[in-house]
């Protein structure tokens, strides 16, 4: 039994790695050698900066609130926030492994139970979870360790056990709905649709609900007046910011007071709770889980006669190949659950976030906020500019077109490449689907951002406009990017969106432009520019490179496409 | 040949949901220790369907399946160790190699270590995958997977081997080899159930054939048993199966 599962478990964690395929093609075959390198370098980097980062803002953190005797809830937050994080992507991650890996067909007839299958796809999330907490947790745990002068033996344990059993938790709050939710989905006609539904409800409610936590700590700079309410009450601020999650002060006093009794008290609490969560989510998911699995293989409503007419009328259509390519990519997308759970995620948060912000805009420091926004001269203008940038960072943060190739996987590519169409054309035809796509999931955003801020008309319309053509520059570039380095190889379809390099190459860029277009226009306003002068600026840049784009992409793309192999 | 039913079917029905039709109704049938059973049926007909259910990747909505006495329903931990399964396309782990994948699948059916060795040796060098067992499944042909999941399926020699349209894709050689290895491995008192579109195999090489059409099953038994329900000796098996698919389609 339990070398069956352990045999299970290092096999999915091999996959996942792919660790024997690196070994294969790096060492044996010695194929592309410099792209390993490359790829732990770039990534290796950038983990490394934003570790820097978080230690620094963490050892700020900490001497504000160590300045009050309240140095723990440094931990506290950073525990809190890592809990939310895993919580808001692992019910995605849920969804997409448990149900939509490929290798469903092949461990379901395997003489195991269901909840040893789920053991070894919850050791893979877990793993995954592991290698991005560790960016995250880790330097507020040293930062916290150096500063707060612990003792070391007793804290690195300590810290070592907090880590490990720090995402389960979160984990199985997330898996737990996700399977009692495929389980009543798998039911219905319709279950990619309600599924899809289901997963963003409940990202919405996580949202929310870390919302609600959040304006309960301070923000560093106004905490002075804050911490002394809070002393006042004679509350502890570790016990007021974890009270929404007790989780988060466990795992703080089991930190803090590392090496006493009640330290260990806390620890023991925190690793049993992971245990007892994990130990649920087993013995509900030897009950539902295969039944959700088995309801995914049968392909939803036929309807038989009715359809006979459908299929006539739509033999007779006729349209241009850029069209028709465009619709079947939003077709393939927006059939496809995983794809949709982690492409329109963007689509979902940013509306919930400002809907979230403007209630809590009760508090005296968020309606300063406001009030601030309101304030901003020339806001019409600029709420142009906010609203183009708004569909730059949808679609840099959407992967949609970065993965516009990668997702027709090593299965299905073959099917464009044997279109008689010019790479002009396909990598049209898929820019134009996602720029759809992606247009249709701004206006929830545009349209709340427009009911709190009432900017005019004139601006919406001019923003929505300027945004569409900075998505698409962006959309036309990131399929390009795409056709040239296309990841086919994945495993499931959650790899092929979201372990994807193209899709973090793709942020890095929407979120340095719009940075960097955040400082020129600022350092333009200060310089005394007007503000629709800098609107319109905006708008022949994009014409420009908009043209620009449409007259290269004749030659780049058909040259990307002949050369891509298969 | 023994009397003992290792694989036994007892009106088992499916529709698909959403579906205006069974694709399996109410199908009984036994297959019996030492025997090869071809399941023969015009496309869509519910071969698959029917194999998937047996092996535990749908679930019927009626009726019984009994794997070697073990209710796949109720026992599917005890039916599936019976079961050694090869689908109609062997997607199998693109990123493992060959020999990871056998050890994961021994480990998983509790092959042991000695008899694991002996096995994986024997079938690879019978099937001439041992220089390609050390490479990624992702770098074998379409053939290659097919003999590696054959492998697979059959290091704990299942007393039920199951497989869906076998032959496809297959050298001459391979499913020479095969077909003998069918035989042999019925030889030992086990079974072997298989759908095929291949007649003349099925009319060569099975004890007996059920023949399935929308679902239902039409005729079963030998060959000979066959052509003699029908009082026309010289009928081959192709013409059998054209008169009788068509008879269902008809009605
Ligand atoms: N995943 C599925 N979801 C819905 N209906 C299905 C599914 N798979 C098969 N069907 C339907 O069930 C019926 C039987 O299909 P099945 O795959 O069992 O046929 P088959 O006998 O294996 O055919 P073939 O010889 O083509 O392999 C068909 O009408 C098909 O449309
Ligand atoms: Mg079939």
């Amino acid at each position: 039994m339990t070398r069956r599962v352990l045999s299970l478990v290092l096999a999915q964690l091999n996959m996942n790695f792919a660790i024997s395929h690196s070994r294969y093609y790096y060492l044996k075959k010695r194929q592309r050698l410099w792209e390993p390198v490359l790829i732990v370098l770039g990534i290796g980097g950038a983990a490394a900066m934003l570790a820097i980062g978080i230690y620094t803002a963490a050892s700020y953190y900490y001497s504000a609130a160590a300045a009050v005797g309240q140095g723990a809830v440094t931990l506290t937050l950073g525990i809190l926030l890592s809990q939310v994080l895993v919580l808001i992507l692992g019910f995605v991650l849920v969804i997409a492994v448990f149900y939509f890996s490929n290798d469903l067909g092949i461990l379901i007839p395997f003489p195991l139970r269901p909840a040893e299958v789920l053991v070894s796809k919850f050791a893979v999330i877990l793993a995954n979870e592991y290698v991005g907490l560790a960016v995250f947790i880790v330097p507020v745990l040293v930062a916290y360790g150096v500063r707060a002068g612990v003792s070391a033996v007793p804290y690195v344990v300590s810290s070592v056990l907090v880590f490990l059993a720090l995402p389960v938790v979160p984990l199985v709050l997330a898996a737990i709905p996700a399977i009692l939710l495929m389980r009543v989905v798998g039911l219905s006609r319709r279950k990619d649709t309600l599924a899809m539904i289901g997963g963003f409800l409940f990202i919405a409610v996580v949202v929310v609900f870390q919302f609600l936590v959040q304006t309960k700590a301070p923000g560093v700079g106004e905490e002075a007046e804050f911490l002394a309410k809070m002393l006042a009450t004679a509350d502890s601020l570790v016990d007021i910011v974890g009270a929404r999650f007790p989780p988060s002060i466990w795992a703080t006093k089991a930190l803090a007071l590392s090496g006493t009794w009640q330290g260990l008290l806390n620890l023991g609490i925190f690793l049993a709770v992971g245990a007892l969560g994990f130990v649920a989510l087993l013995a509900i998911g030897d009950r539902v889980f295969y039944q959700g699995v088995l309801s995914g293989f049968e392909a939803g409503a036929t309807r038989g006669a009715r359809r006979v007419g459908k299929v006539r009328a739509a033999t007779y259509v006729s349209r241009s190949p850029v069209v028709s390519l465009a619709v079947a990519e939003m077709k393939l997308f927006t059939r496809t659950p995983v794809f949709v759970l982690n492409g329109f995620t963007g689509f979902v948060i940013f509306p919930v976030m400002l809907v979230a912000m403007f209630f809590v805009r009760s508090t005296p420091e968020m309606a300063r906020l406001w009030d601030a926004l309101f304030a901003i001269p020339g806001l019409a203008a600029i709420g142009t500019l906010v609203i183009a940038g708004y569909f730059f960072i949808l679609t840099a943060m959407s992967s949609i077109p970065f993965t516009a190739f990668s997702r027709e996987g090593r299965r299905n590519i073959w099917i464009p490449r044997s279109f008689p169409a010019t790479g002009k054309t396909v990598a049209l035809g898929k820019a134009v689907g996602a720029e759809i796509m992606i247009a249709l999931g701004a206006i929830p955003g545009v349209a709340v951002l427009e009911y709190l801020v009432r900017l005019p008309v004139l601006s919406v319309v001019a923003g929505i406009i300027l945004g569409i053509m900075s998505s698409f520059v962006l959309c036309v570039c990131g399929v390009l990017f795409d056709m040239w380095r296309p990841m086919l190889n994945w495993t499931d379809q959650q790899k092929a969106v979201k372990s994807n390099l193209n899709v973090v190459a793709g942020m890095l860029v929407g979120v340095g432009v719009v940075g960097l277009l955040g400082v020129a226009v600022s350092f333009f306003i200060k310089l005394g520019f007007p503000a629709w002068g800098i609107v319109a600026g905006v708008a022949g840049v994009l014409a420009i490179l908009l043209a620009a784009l449409m007259k290269l992409l004749g030659t780049i793309a058909d040259k990307l496409w002949s050369a891509l192999e298969i | 040949m023994s009397e003992v039913a290792l694989l036994r079917l007892e009106g088992v029905s499916k529709t698909y949901r959403g579906g205006t039709r069974p694709a399996v109704d109410n199908l009984s049938l036994e297959v019996r220790a030492g025997e090869i059973f071809g399941f023969l049926g015009p496309n869509g007909a519910g071969k698959t369907t029917t194999i998937k259910m047996v092996v535990g990747l749908l679930k019927a909505d009626r009726g019984t399946i009994l794997v070697n006495g073990h209710d796949v329903a109720r026992d599917s931990v005890a039916a599936k160790a019976d079961i050694g399964y090869v689908p109609d396309n062997p997607d199998l782990y693109d990123r493992l190699t060959g020999i990871e994948y056998l050890n994961l699948v021994a480990d998983i059916f509790g092959v042991p270590r000695d008899e694991r060795r002996r096995r994986v040796a024997e079938l690879l060098e019978m099937f001439e995958l041992e220089s390609a067992a050390r490479d990624i499944i992702q770098s074998y042909s379409h053939g290659m997977k097919q003999k590696l999941a054959l492998t697979g399926a059959l290091l704990h020699e299942p007393r039920v081997f199951i497989l869906d349209e076998p032959m496809v894709g297959l050298d001459p050689r391979a499913s020479r080899l095969f077909k003998d290895m069918m035989r042999s491995h019925c030889d030992k008192g086990h079974t072997v159930f298989f759908s095929t579109h291949i007649l003349e195999v099925a009319e060569r090489l099975c004890d007996r054939v059920g023949i399935i059409n929308r679902g239902r099953l039409v005729a079963c038994g030998t060959v000979e048993e066959l052509r003699n329900r029908r009082k026309q000796a010289d009928e081959t098996l192709e013409d059998i199966f054209l008169e009788l698919t068509e008879a269902g389609e008809a009605s």
